[in-house]
């Protein structure tokens, strides 16, 4: 090889690695602005899945996650948050991959430990999971697929900071979701309950015990949607130390989140 | 309504022609309100029905007439034209059909062929309507042509390629048809087109002009473009405008600058963009412009109804052009001269300090995008946006759907290349409990609030205002319903079963009163039993 060639070669390959540089710099800014609310800022997840793993389910190959990152999976909560250029997916490709190779935040614990603590604390009164459980919280079958270890041990421990919100068709995307809601009828009956659904005129309530309620906004004497609230115990001081390790590692097992 | 009918019957017996829709009938539309002939009503835009039967008294009563459901399905804005016993609609992206006004039974269809690579950057694939004139029904296609049917079987009588889909250029507007000419406007300011309005020869569909939204190098305006940014400069002209046949003017309303939310390219204020601009229609020169957000940053499209207005303001009778402006603002203007009279916000906004006397904004360089979002109210659809406003001159009140949300507006990368998104960056929305909507009621010639009618969500919905004393509205989640138009008093409601995206119109059938809207993919008309 001539020196020519060589100092070519290596050009070629410096520049390369600088191009991928810049990739990386241009797609962690945009990471940081757009992604880093669900996912973390190291991508360790939180309201969205954690990102800290070589193999992400739904983008496989680079490809799929150019579609991940370009349409977001809106049925599932993960917005198209705007349009991008071709060098703007690659670039944020490039970041993501970057996460996939950095440490994990695995859950701790014990997750067969853990799914005992899940039945000991009633847990399966208000949650479903695989068909079995309450209905008056948000169904569990995959929690740990769509949520990152930290959130779920927050939920656990301070319920009405990480509450579900703007995932679920109904009542629609961005709304809370398990919202809270007291109603007072003009002839003085008490509803208390989650809302299921509302328009500007009309509002659906299930109570604690299940029963569906179907109210006309104008003939309320009180409608009290308790934004922030949430209708689940904090369960701080009641599970900690390693069961709450054990409790969050079982959960994040659901749906076979790694 | 005797005179309408001898007017009808006149028409009927000249000549022995049926459904003819002459000029002059859609100028005299308010002396026939049993036919809805142009898309907002009438030339002023005002989208009111001087029709009285369904009325504060009697609305709760409204029934179905009949459904029509869309062959072709998607999201569908439609404002149907009412005349001689058809109603012209558009079903999505591109296909025109006329309904028998008796029965909601289709008369005929006409879909043409829209390639499958056709390329539509900036909106939904949608259309918004069709125009009359004599004897021919017009419309626009996403493949960037103007069409004309014949209105008795459909038959085409011309198509003419407006300009090149493959650049990205799309129609989505519904035509307004004045003095023999059929104006139309264009959509694709997010691929960097270059705008304009154009009017093509109603009877040969032979372009007569064209004027450019964007000025060229050397032209007036240009000076306000960097470089040849003027080049993909955007400015589509995608909503409807009005007229005034006295003053002999055009009002239509101008679209973003591109690429809309990076700006590096194209320092100035960026002429014609986010504009009303006030056309001569013999030959397309712009008489007059008013820029309501110079170098726009946000999308803030101007291409909101402009509604027509005679009215005192300031002491003195005055001819005015009133506009929910997209930014957030209520502006009017004296349309003779372009002269700013007032602004007022009518939704929360933060993106500008105020106005000066011109009514040139203080933009917040602040609420500019950025790469890691800037949070500005309003969200990307603005506080209005297509649908349309309502005035009545009964009231002299003038009716918004508005919306009250918060956006995230990133900056990103622009990079032009032939027939693909050239927006630099982008908007999220910051929509469920924390936004809501409402109908307001706002005094036409100050923009000073009378009332509003809370919705839980924004609406994408327009209004009609009606002889009754009714305001009919549509929402998000479906509710279409009445207020009363003094009051805003809730007085009918109805879910309809898929979100309103549509304007209401009102006509008669057989002397009786209806009111249409669409929701979802079916087309409802109402009537009082």
């Amino acid at each position: 090889m001539s020196i020519h060639r060589l100092t070519a070669a290596l050009f070629l390959i410096s520049a390369v690695a600088s191009a991928q540089t810049s990739d990386l710099e241009k797609g962690k800014q945009l990471f940081l602005g757009m992604c880093s609310r669900c996912h973390g800022l190291t991508g360790a997840g939180g309201e969205g899945p954690n990102l800290n793993r070589p193999v992400l389910a739904d983008a496989p190959d680079d490809n799929a996650l150019r579609e991940v990152i370009r349409d977001g999976i809106p049925d599932r909560g993960m917005p198209r948050i705007r349009r991008f250029t071709d060098s703007e997916l690659t670039a944020m490709v490039v970041f993501v991959r970057s996460l996939g190779r950095s440490a994990g935040a695995a859950a701790h614990g014990n997750a067969v430990n853990g799914k005992v603590i899940y039945q000991r604390q009633g847990c399966s009164s208000c949650h479903t999971i695989a068909g079995a459980g309450g209905i008056l919280g948000p169904e569990l079958s995959d929690i740990g697929a769509h949520r990152a270890p930290d959130y779920l041990r927050q939920a656990i421990v301070e319920p009405a900071a990480a509450l579900p919100r703007g995932v679920m068709p109904v009542p629609g995307r961005g709304f809370d979701e398990f919202l809270p809601v007291r109603v007072v009828t003009q002839t003085g009956q008490e509803v208390d309950g989650v809302r299921v659904n509302e328009d500007s005129f009309t509002i659906q309530i299930r109570d604690t015990s299940g029963r569906l309620y179907s109210f006309q906004k104008a003939g309320l004497r009180q409608l009290d949607k308790q934004m922030g609230k949430t209708l689940m115990p904090d369960y701080k001081g009641k599970v900690s130390g390693s069961d709450l390790d054990d409790l969050v590692a079982y959960l994040s097992s659901l749906g076979g989140a790694k | 309504m005797k005179t309408l009918s001898t007017f009808a019957a006149l028409i009927l017996t000249a000549g022995g022609v049926y459904a003819q829709v002459p000029y002059q009938r859609i100028a005299a539309a308010q002396s026939d309100p049993a036919t809805w002939v142009t898309y907002s009503g009438n030339y002023q835009a005002q989208r009111y029905s001087l029709l009285d039967q369904v009325n504060r008294q009697n609305v709760a009563g409204l029934k179905p007439t009949w459904i029509y459901q869309m062959r072709h399905t998607g999201i569908v804005e439609t404002s149907p034209i009412v005349v001689d016993g058809v109603m012209y609609i558009t079903e999505p992206p591109s296909t025109a059909t006329a309904l028998d006004l008796h029965t909601g039974r289709p008369l005929w269809t006409y879909t043409p062929d829209i390639p499958k690579d056709v390329i539509i950057i900036g909106s939904p694939p949608v259309n918004r309507g069709v125009a009359v004139l004599d004897n021919m029904v017009y419309y626009g296609t996403v493949n960037c042509h103007l069409v004309a049917l014949d209105a008795k079987t459909g038959i085409v009588r011309w198509d003419t390629k407006v300009d090149e889909n493959k650049k990205g250029y799309y129609i989505t507007a519904a035509p307004l048809a004045v003095e023999g000419k059929i104006m139309i406007g264009i959509s694709g300011a997010e691929t960097g087109i270059r705008g304009f309005l154009d009017a093509y020869d109603a009877k040969t569909g032979k372009r007569l002009w064209r004027t450019y939204t964007v000025p060229a190098k050397g032209e007036p305006g240009s000076e306000t473009w960097g470089g040849d940014s003027w080049q993909h400069g955007g400015g589509s002209t995608w909503v409807t405008g009005s007229y005034d046949p006295e003053l002999h003017l055009v009002y239509w309303g101008t679209g973003n600058p591109a690429p809309d939310w990076n700006d590096e390219t194209r320092p100035g204020d960026n002429l014609y963009t986010s504009s009303l601009i006030a056309v001569d229609p013999a030959n397309g020169k712009i008489k007059w412009h008013f820029q309501f957000t110079p170098h726009d940053v946000h999308d803030w499209d101007a291409t909101e109804i402009p509604i027509l207005i005679d009215a005192e303001v300031k002491g003195r009778q005055r001819k005015v052009v009133t506009m929910a402006n997209r930014n957030g603002f209520y502006y009017v203007l004296d349309r003779q001269t372009g002269e700013f009279l007032t602004a007022v916000p009518y939704v929360k906004q933060t993106w500008a300090d105020g106005l000066d006397a011109k009514g040139r904004p203080f933009a917040r360089r602040d609420a500019d995008p950025k790469v890691e979002g800037t949070l500005v109210y309003p969200a990307i659809a603005g506080g209005a946006n297509w649908w349309s406003p309502s005035y009545s001159p009964k009231t002299k009140l003038f009716y918004q759907a508005a919306r009250e949300i918060a956006g995230v507006y990133y900056k990103g990368d622009a990079e032009y290349k032939d027939g693909t998104a050239y927006t630099g960056g982008g908007g999220e929305v910051k929509s469920g409990d924390q936004a809501y909507g409402a109908i307001r009621a706002l005094e036409g010639t100050s923009g000073k609030l009378k009332w509003e009618f809370k919705l839980l969500t924004p609406p994408l919905a327009g209004l009609l205002s009606t002889a009754g004393g009714l305001v009919f509205g549509g929402a998000e989640e479906g509710n279409f319903f009445a207020l009363d138009a003094d009051t805003g008093k809730l007085l009918w409601e109805l879910q309809l079963g898929a979100s309103i995206r549509a304007n209401p119109v009102s006509f008669a059938i057989d002397g009786k009163q209806q009111v249409a809207i669409t929701a979802g993919n079916s087309l409802f008309v109402f009537g009082l039993p």
